[in-house]
């Protein structure tokens, strides 16, 4: 029976989505410009910035997949974190790539890339970008649903009302006032998300205690539960996988790097990236350390075969009438930003480059900006429709890094590329973007296939996860030195 | 290696707590500094035109 007291703890739930939609509300009469809408006008300062781009990168989804990998893997399933935590902090501090791609003033990776490669290399980008970000983003809905109900003892059947609701209220101050309501309500919601967070896991590490949950590693796990390589379940295949896709993600991911080409300079930029990376480290061990309480306290047989339910499970009765509500408003604030941030970083990559071709003449802004609410609307239209359908198998980490591989191989091999490689061309970028996508959306179908399914599973995911980028590499090589030279005119 | 995940939860636990609170008061006056810059911009533009 879950602790959730509607007059308590939703009071402090309801207080908390009050102020949000207020203060995202309230912004919108500062949105005139088109830029205004996508990338806050270029205003963004430094602690603004950390605090949107902390909150964007954890939503319920993180919770979900990283108490999942705390509760099956042990302290070893925090390995991503330290990966992406040391990727950012040596990209913000030598500024590799993310210098020159603010410098160029973009407000999308494709559009940088059509100064190197050409319009169509712009397009193509921009569909395999939306495509890989839409695939990936398709599930928050339903995992966040699925916490909520699990945490607060609601019946499954009201799942679909909670995403519709949850979804409605994203919707409608992303849509009035674009980045701008994304930034403000990412703030507040940083505060209240890290506010619960800290708590809950305080109350773990003094009323679980640090020796139990040790001994449940070791228990459930034996070495594999502290080293990565001695996990049967990792190994050198998952970390190298790790390692490519977070470095990969830092440089290219589309919600990530809107903060740095929002930020007001390129310093600026970087600056909040080496400052955040710490904080990637937290995003895995904090909600990891709950599922190794889960794995802790929880009775044999509690969980059964569904270990994503394990952490709201445990949570729903080890939390007292009032930390319930902080710890749902944590959740909420968590998913509203990320939601957020992600259907308009993906919307601004389809009105700025895979609907550029069709802007003949340059639009107004009001023109532009009532393209990008209603590239919105839909986005959030999709979300719905994509977390009713799409029934997720597995670890959810690890589809989530493979279907962001349809885009992260290419693109981080384009951006590489595009920023310090001379004989790298509009060859090379296509089959880079071709090549990085067809191993992972093989390996996606192939799972869905009943013939082939047991077959996929065998290989996992850390595989084709390598090959997707070490066939976009190819694929830029290869192609890039078989196009025959331009010669100059006489 | 159990020392090394104690070592790294109890530094997170007070990194976040430090950052949270620092945050929470520079980017309230960032949001401030920010929404101000684009309100002197608009104004800016519509004496221009």
């Amino acid at each position: 029976m879950s602790h959730f007291s509607w007059l308590v703890d939703g009071s402090i739930v309801g207080l908390y989505l009050l102020g949000t939609m207020v203060a995202g509300l309230w912004v919108r009469k500062y949105v005139h410009r088109v830029e205004d809408f996508l990338v806050a006008g270029r205003e963004m300062n430094l602690y603004l910035g950390i605090a949107s781009l902390a909150a964007t990168e954890f939503g319920i989804i993180t919770c979900m997949y990283t108490a999942q990998a705390g509760y099956t893997q042990g302290f070893a399933g925090a390995t991503p974190g330290l990966c992406q935590a040391a990727a950012m902090f040596v990209i913000g501090v030598t500024g590799f790539c993310v210098k020159p791609l603010r410098a160029s003033g973009a407000m999308t990776l494709p559009e940088l890339f059509e100064k190197r490669f050409g319009q169509r290399i712009r397009w193509l980008s921009g569909v395999v970008i939306v495509l890989g970000g839409l695939l990936n983003m398709g599930v928050f809905l339903k995992i966040g649903g699925d916490f909520l109900c699990a945490v607060c003892g609601f019946d499954p059947a009201y799942l679909t009302l909670m995403m519709g609701a949850l979804l409605l209220m994203v919707c409608i101050y992303t849509i009035m006032g674009g980045m701008l309501s994304v930034l403000v309500t990412d703030f507040l919601q940083f505060v209240v998300m890290s506010v619960g967070l800290l708590v809950v896991t305080v109350m773990i590490l003094w009323q679980v205690g640090w020796d139990r949950l040790v001994d449940a590693v070791q228990v459930h796990h034996g070495e594999g539960g502290f080293n990565p390589l001695a996990n049967p379940t990792m190994g050198w295949s998952f970390l190298i996988f790790q390692i490519l896709g977070n470095t990969a993600a830092t440089l290219t991911w589309q919600t990530t790097i809107a903060r740095l080409l929002s930020a007001k300079d390129a310093e600026t930029g970087q600056r909040i990236y080496s400052r955040t990376s710490f904080f990637f480290v937290c995003r895995w061990m904090i909600p990891g350390l709950w599922g190794i309480a889960a794995l802790a306290m929880l009775p044999a047989g509690a969980v059964g075969g569904d270990t994503l339910a394990a952490m709201p499970k445990f949570l729903s009765t080890f939390l007292p009438i009032g930390l319930m509500g902080l710890l749902v408003a944590a959740m909420l604030a968590a998913d509203m930003s990320t939601d957020s941030s992600y259907m308009l970083s993906w919307g601004s990559v389809i009105y700025n480059d895979i609907l550029a071709p069709f802007r003949k003449s340059k639009w107004t802004d009001r023109r532009a900006i009532r393209w990008n609410r209603c590239i919105v609307a839909l986005i959030g239209v999709y979300l719905f429709v994509f977390g009713l359908l799409y029934k997720i198998e597995g670890n959810i980490w690890s589809y989530l890094l493979l279907t962001g591989s349809i885009y992260l191989s290419s693109m981080s091999v384009l951006l590489v590329s595009c920023c310090y490689w001379k004989r790298a061309n509009n060859w090379g970028a296509m089959g880079a973007i071709l090549l990085g996508a067809v191993v992972p959306m093989l390996h996606l179908t192939l799972e869905k296939i009943p013939s082939t399914a047991e077959w996929a599973a065998s290989i996992g995911k850390d595989v084709p996860g390598i090959a997707a980028f070490v066939a976009a590499a190819l694929g830029m090589i290869v192609g890039s030195l078989i196009k025959p030279k331009e010669t100059s005119a006489p | 290696m159990s020392t090394f995940w104690h070592i790294l939860i109890w530094a997170c636990v007070i990194w976040y707590s430090t950052i949270t609170i620092y945050v929470a008061v520079r980017g309230a006056f960032d949001i401030r500094s920010m929404l101000g810059r684009l309100r002197d911009g608009e104004n800016k533009r519509e004496e221009e035109s």
